[in-house]
């Protein structure tokens, strides 16, 4: 299922979050306003069988970096792991491309509260709570998938 | 001759001398030690160079002169009493101060007053009655830290320089809860005794570590998990941009508190027993305090999204987020090295679910055999 923009590459792929970063240097304003950040931050996709696809995303200072995706997880030592079903993180990206932005039900943060449909994992409290210390710039990340977002070498 | 303290001779002496610097040429100084700055700007770790990186376990004096310095014998000892540097001390703690300074937000300017709309009644009222909570307990997390901040020896100052960081969040904190309470016409709700309870066993605590367990790790992690549900319950934008601005300072807060334990724990053991017992107490009162009608129902009724819904789902409205917050705290507290699961004090109902619930005696057990067969 593709939940792009038509602007914007299939969710999910390395092209995605690609250019959700390209849009980082473009308002790097807004970006140095929120703080830095610093954040080793995996995204992982599973699907219906339970195979797992995993993004890997460095907050570094001001910038963000695509590691784009990742052949396992363990090499990218991640500080936290945003993990859910496919259908969960392309309702995510359908709700944030409708809305500009992600509605009160559908941010990072509301989704994975209760541990579902999405939660947030690490082997360190610290390291989780790096989700909560940067959950901002994380947010105002994603939700740049609502915005019309041109594909790096694209139309 | 001495005025107020000072040597008025020596002032007199200095009077003849040229002015060379010549008093420096024997200062022990690192001349030559040249700090680097990093890509987001010169940070305190960047400037952890040479002996200045040093930070003593036991400073030999207790002056404001800065770390590093050179330190005539006759500065005046100034009285501190946190001379040890695992009282205060996180190996995050130089990360967090930068961040804290980077990540510093406006309750005038960053939060959308402007989209604020007349809400329901019953929304308004627990929208108000929690802000009117959150409001009182967190400038304690400013007092805290503003009591002990001068008993703290000054070769820590990173330490004291992130406590003065916690204290501007919190009076944001403070600022943004009241500013929302009397924003919509609402206003203030109620306070209450066991709330103001918790915040003087903070207060008056004996201890930098008593106090620190208590509130770092034991009542900003409540609130922190509070915060991330605010995000949920909000009732509009205003509201979720509020919690989670709130929720990354916090956050810091209790990182520091989670690391500040663990450092202490591990260059002294023996401490466990008495953190043991500051968490007991704290979670006897934390257990009343999230029980209160003035704490419970605000949540309750905003979680379900009406008076109506909330009396229908009960407690259930918020099980989840207790199940979550009552984990992510027991998970801490074995990062900093204490495992609270064996004795936890908080109401059995309270940790139903949790990893610190007590497992079914025999006669549950059987009967819920029984249920399944």
């Amino acid at each position: 299922m593709s939940a792009g923009t038509g602007l914007l590459p299939d969710f999910p792929s390395s092209a995605w979050f690609d250019a959700l970063v390209g849009d980082v240097d473009r308002r790097r304003k807004e970006y140095e306003r929120l703080g830095f950040a610093d954040c080793r931050f995996a995204v992982e996709v599973v699907d219906d069988r339970g195979t797992c696809r995993w993004f890997g995303l460095v907050l570094d200072g001001y910038d963000i970096i695509s590691e784009g995706e990742l052949d396992r997880l363990e090499p990218f030592a991640p500080d936290v792991v945003l993990s859910g079903p496919h259908a969960a993180w392309t309702e995510m990206v359908a709700n944030i491309v409708r809305h500009g932005g992600a509605d009160r039900a559908h941010t990072l943060n509301a989704l994975s509260i209760a541990g579902f449909p999405l939660s947030a994992r690490s082997p360190d409290p610290v390291g989780r709570d790096k989700f909560y210390r940067y959950a901002e710039t994380l947010q105002t990340l994603f939700d740049s998938a609502g915005r019309a977002v041109p594909v790096a070498g694209g139309h | 001759m001495e005025d107020g303290g000072a040597n008025l001779d020596e002032r007199d002496a200095g009077r003849d001398r040229p002015l060379d610097l010549g008093w420096l040429r024997e200062s022990r100084a690192e001349w030559g030690v040249k700090a680097t700055p990093s890509r987001i700007g010169l940070t305190l770790k960047d400037i952890a160079v040479g002996s200045y990186g040093d930070i003593p376990d036991h400073p030999p004096r207790r002056t404001m002169a800065p770390r590093g310095s050179d330190i005539p014998d006759q500065v005046p000892d100034m009285g501190y009493t946190i001379n040890d540097k695992a009282e205060v001390w996180s190996d995050n703690v130089m990360e967090l101060y930068e961040e804290a300074v980077s990540r510093q937000w406006s309750a005038t300017r960053d939060i959308p007053w402007g989209e604020l709309a007349p809400l329901d009644p019953d929304l308004e009222h627990a929208m108000c009655q929690l802000a009117t909570v959150l409001s009182e307990v967190e400038m304690v997390a400013a007092d805290f830290p503003a009591k002990w901040l001068w008993r703290i020896n000054h070769d820590f100052v990173e330490a004291k320089m992130f406590l003065c960081t916690q204290a501007m969040d919190e009076a944001r904190h403070t600022e943004v809860f009241r500013k929302r309470a009397l924003a919509n016409g609402g206003g203030m709700g109620r306070a209450t005794a066991i709330v103001e309870q918790f915040l003087k066993v903070i207060l008056d605590a004996q201890s930098y570590d008593e106090g620190s367990a208590l509130m770092h790790l034991l009542g900003e992690g409540l609130v922190l998990s509070l915060f991330r549900a605010g995000e949920t319950i909000a009732p509009s934008e205003v509201e979720k941009r509020i919690f989670r601005l709130c929720m990354q300072d916090e956050a810091r807060h209790v990182s520091y508190g989670t690391m500040h334990l663990r450092y202490r724990l591990q260059r002294d053991p023996s401490l466990a027993e008495d953190f043991h017992s500051y968490l007991d107490r704290g979670e006897e009162l934390i257990g009343v305090l999230l029980s209160t009608p003035e704490v419970a129902e605000p949540a309750t009724i905003l979680a379900a999204g009406s008076l109506e819904a909330a009396s229908e789902l009960g407690s259930a409205a918020t099980d989840v987020l207790r199940v979550q917050s009552i984990e992510e705290y027991l998970q801490r507290c074995d990062r900093a090295g204490l495992d609270r699961r064996g004795r936890i004090r908080l109401p059995d109902d309270m940790i139903a679910g949790t990893s610190a619930a007590p497992p079914p005696t025999p006669a549950v057990a059987a009967d819920v055999v029984g249920a399944r067969t």
